[in-house]
């Protein structure tokens, strides 16, 4: 099994809507070999258009980049402090372009320059009145500058990308099976788009939840609607998932016939609960959050990029893989 | 034992067959909903020394094919210009009856499954990825993906996709498999440093054509109709795979063979200039659908081999068709195919490989592709029994000949009759 690792470089649709991006035009498309330095097709990411065609088409350009939007906050709250959560008004197409599990954005106060740009997942999107929900932990000046926003007041969103979760396809695929969904802290936001695509496709949801570092759940009302069962655990310590959660994991996968396990944490617990399940079943499908620190989301900065072990070059924002290819053999100095 | 065949046209039938007759247990991987890729639109056999080659193979004990091939034919012994002796199988009937008789055969087909990707342990293959991400191994590994397509290389090196019979758009792209397990493709050329060659005939829907056409396609399977005089263009014939077809003839007329549909013998034309002939006027394309604009780009996907079909650099991988060299036509295939298929179990029993004697036209052909390929002059050139150089060759070297007796004669005396038919295992 340790075969798949191989197999990783499975790239997604949902890419596809934005391609050929500017890594086109200077022969560094991640999906497509002519695009990407060489002058014959080796086609192993293949998704149902030819890149290539696309970019000839139009007339050997990138497609034009993701737009910014005023949107207006409708709703703000805070919880315990240290976390906002705004409900935006956004137009119909906005809204149904992140309606997709993995969803992100990045805002910003509108008075401010695009160094301020932060990506913040989807935690949730309401087709009927055509609002986004987005949580925010306030951690650095980017997201402490969004803080002084009122409700009534807009915001400015960079819109839509779609690259928040690693093995999306895990999660796209899976149907009328079981599911186990970990969480901790910041990390339940993200949590809510799987979780009711999952539920939406006939699967039975567990929820392992980690509220620390905070006291309490913001997503009480979603996990009602959508988990099966909910299991309040700590799941780590000093990087080390706990006895407790490992034999709750344990407990739950050899008593259940489970298919998948996601998990929205730091990349510590990302990691380890995939070795976890790894070493309990090889037949479970994983997928996480991607964690990576991004500055534009198209490919360009590459703030987003890491070389692991392999010496390979992973432009985060726009790759979408198995999450073992990115947690693998990282580099530690 | 298990042989896994990845591409299910002409070759990669072919070496389903002798890969299962020797003994092994053979699973076949195809990436369309039907077999034969482009053998659906051709239909060209025994024209020229294809007809010996052909015997051959019978008398080799591969004739599975051939006789499949004879038996769906719908012209026997027809001449046009430049071609003697071809026979005209029905593309609408040959494809169920290929795959009625593989499977007769026991031999796994799996259809709209494409491989994507190889998993390698030193110079061995150990399994493939499907493009849904399963993993399967084997034993011994066969690549018959051809060198067609996919739309980038149409796009880079044609006129983009015209969408041929591949569906490349709808079942995804062909994949090299040597590529990926670490091999450099060599290329063909069209003309020095221009890379790959468009196919060489389209096929028009016959309803489309005139009575007239039409009643004289069925009586005797050939039409020859007069080009305008303005209309000629010598200059394309230059873009042809098929360099057998690459006639004066051929520029100056429309060729019309009757293979189920009309195959026109030209690479593309553009409809409103076909329609200018008389009896086109209503013409229609139906492989390439956009015949009009351009045809499939092939030859950007060699891989090196050696005279026994295995891939030089890995130990378990094998390649015939287009996939192994320069060829052009379905014989071509079925025969490299055949030998990639025997040779993949001797290879997995350690046995010496199969290589078929130069005193055979497909033994010949085999190895002199080969040679060829590895000079610059040579990737220009294209193999085939049915014309250009290498039916020359076969002429002067007293290959080519329609003696079948002669032919069993000269195999049997090879002590070579019915060595694809052995079970090894």
């Amino acid at each position: 099994m340790a075969l798949r690792v191989k197999f990783l470089r499975n790239h997604r649709s949902l890419v596809y809507r934005a391609c050929p991006c500017h890594l086109a035009e200077t022969g560094d498309c991640i999906l497509c070999s002519q695009l990407g330095g060489k002058n014959f097709c080796d086609c192993s990411n293949w998704n149902g258009v030819c890149i290539y065609q696309e970019y000839a088409s139009n007339n050997y350009k990138a497609k034009e980049s993701r737009k910014y939007y005023y949107c207006k906050v409708v709703e703000k709250n805070k919880f315990e402090d240290n976390i906002i959560i705004f409900t935006l008004e956004a137009s119909d197409k906005l809204v149904s372009e992140l309606v997709q599990a993995g969803s992100y954005v990045f805002v910003r106060r509108p008075d401010t320059d695009t160094r301020f740009d932060t990506p913040i997942s989807i935690m949730d999107t309401d087709t009927r009145n055509n609002t986004i929900t987005i949580a925010i932990e306030l951690k650095g000046t980017k997201t402490k500058a969004l803080d002084v926003l009122k409700q009534g007041e807009e915001l400015l969103v960079k819109a839509p990308f779609w690259n928040g979760i690693l093995g999306l396809k895990n999660i796209n695929t899976i149907k009328n099976s079981k599911c186990i969904i970990v969480a901790r802290g910041i990390g339940q936001a993200p949590m809510i788009p799987p979780l009711k695509h999952l539920h939406a496709n006939n699967n039975e949801v567990t929820v392992v939840l980690d509220n620390s570092p905070y006291k309490n759940s913001f997503v009480n009302e979603y996990l009602e609607k959508y988990a099966s069962k909910v299991i309040m655990v700590n799941t780590i310590v000093r990087g080390r998932i706990t006895d407790e959660f490992n034999n709750i994991l344990k407990n739950l996968i050899s008593n259940n016939d489970f298919s998948l396990v996601h998990c929205d944490a730091a990349d510590v617990l990302n990691y380890e609960l995939m070795k976890a399940v790894e070493e309990i079943d090889k037949n479970i499908k994983y997928s996480c959050c991607n964690n990576a620190k991004m500055c534009c989301g198209e490919g360009i900065c590459g703030c987003c990029t890491r070389k692991n072990n392999d010496r390979k070059l992973r432009r985060l924002c726009k790759m979408q893989t198995e999450p073992k290819y990115v947690l693998e053999g990282r580099r530690i100095f | 034992m298990k042989v896994i065949v990845i591409g299910g046209g002409w070759s990669g039938c072919s070496a389903a067959i002798t890969a299962k007759k020797a003994g092994a247990t053979v699973v076949l991987y195809e990436k369309t909903d039907m077999l034969l890729g482009l053998g659906n639109v051709g239909g060209i056999m025994r024209n020229n020394g294809r007809y010996t080659a052909s015997e051959e193979m019978i008398a080799l004990g591969a004739g599975d094919l051939i006789h499949l091939t004879d038996e769906n034919s719908r012209h026997k012994n027809i001449d046009f210009p430049g071609h003697k002796h071809a026979w005209l199988y029905d593309v609408n009937k040959i494809e169920p009856a290929v795959e009625k008789y593989l499977k007769a055969m026991d031999i796994e087909i799996n259809m709209i499954t494409r491989v994507v990707d190889v998993e390698k342990e030193d110079n061995r293959i150990k399994g493939i990825y499907l493009s849904d991400g399963k993993y399967v191994e084997a034993d011994v590994f066969i690549e018959t993906t051809g060198s067609t397509g996919p739309m980038g290389n149409c796009l880079k090196y044609g006129n983009g996709c015209s969408m041929c019979i591949l569906r490349c758009p709808a079942f995804g792209p062909r994949v090299s498999i040597s590529y990926r397990a670490g091999i450099e493709d060599l290329k063909g050329e069209r003309q020095e440093d221009v890379y790959g060659a468009i196919s060489g005939s389209c096929k028009l829907a016959k309803d489309s054509l005139s009575d007239d056409v039409v009643k004289q396609l069925d009586a005797t399977g050939v039409v020859v109709l007069k080009v305008p005089e303005e209309d000629v263009n010598l200059e394309k014939l230059k873009l042809k795979v098929c360099q057998q077809y690459a006639l004066k003839e051929f520029a100056e007329n429309i060729i019309l063979l009757d293979t189920g549909h009309a195959k026109l013998m030209t690479s593309y034309y553009p409809l409103e200039k076909l329609r200018k002939i008389k009896g086109l006027e209503y013409a229609k394309y139906i492989d390439p659908y956009a015949g009009g604009k351009g045809n499939s780009i092939r030859y950007l996907s060699v891989a090196p081999r050696t005279d026994s079909m295995k891939v030089v650099g890995l130990d378990n991988l094998f390649c015939a068709g287009e996939k192994a060299g320069l060829f052009v036509g379905h014989t071509e295939a079925i025969i490299t195919g055949a030998l990639a298929g025997h040779n993949a179990i001797r290879n997995y029993l350690g046995m010496p490989l199969l290589m078929l004697p130069r005193s055979l036209a497909v033994g010949d052909i085999i190895a002199y592709a080969n040679e060829k390929i590895h000079s610059k002059e040579g990737r220009t050139n294209r193999y085939t029994f049915a014309g250009a150089e290498y039916f020359n060759r076969m002429q002067e070297l007293g290959l080519y000949t329609l003696d079948i007796d002669k032919i069993k004669g000269k195999v049997e005396k090879l002590n070579l009759t019915d060595i694809f038919s052995e079970k090894l295992i």
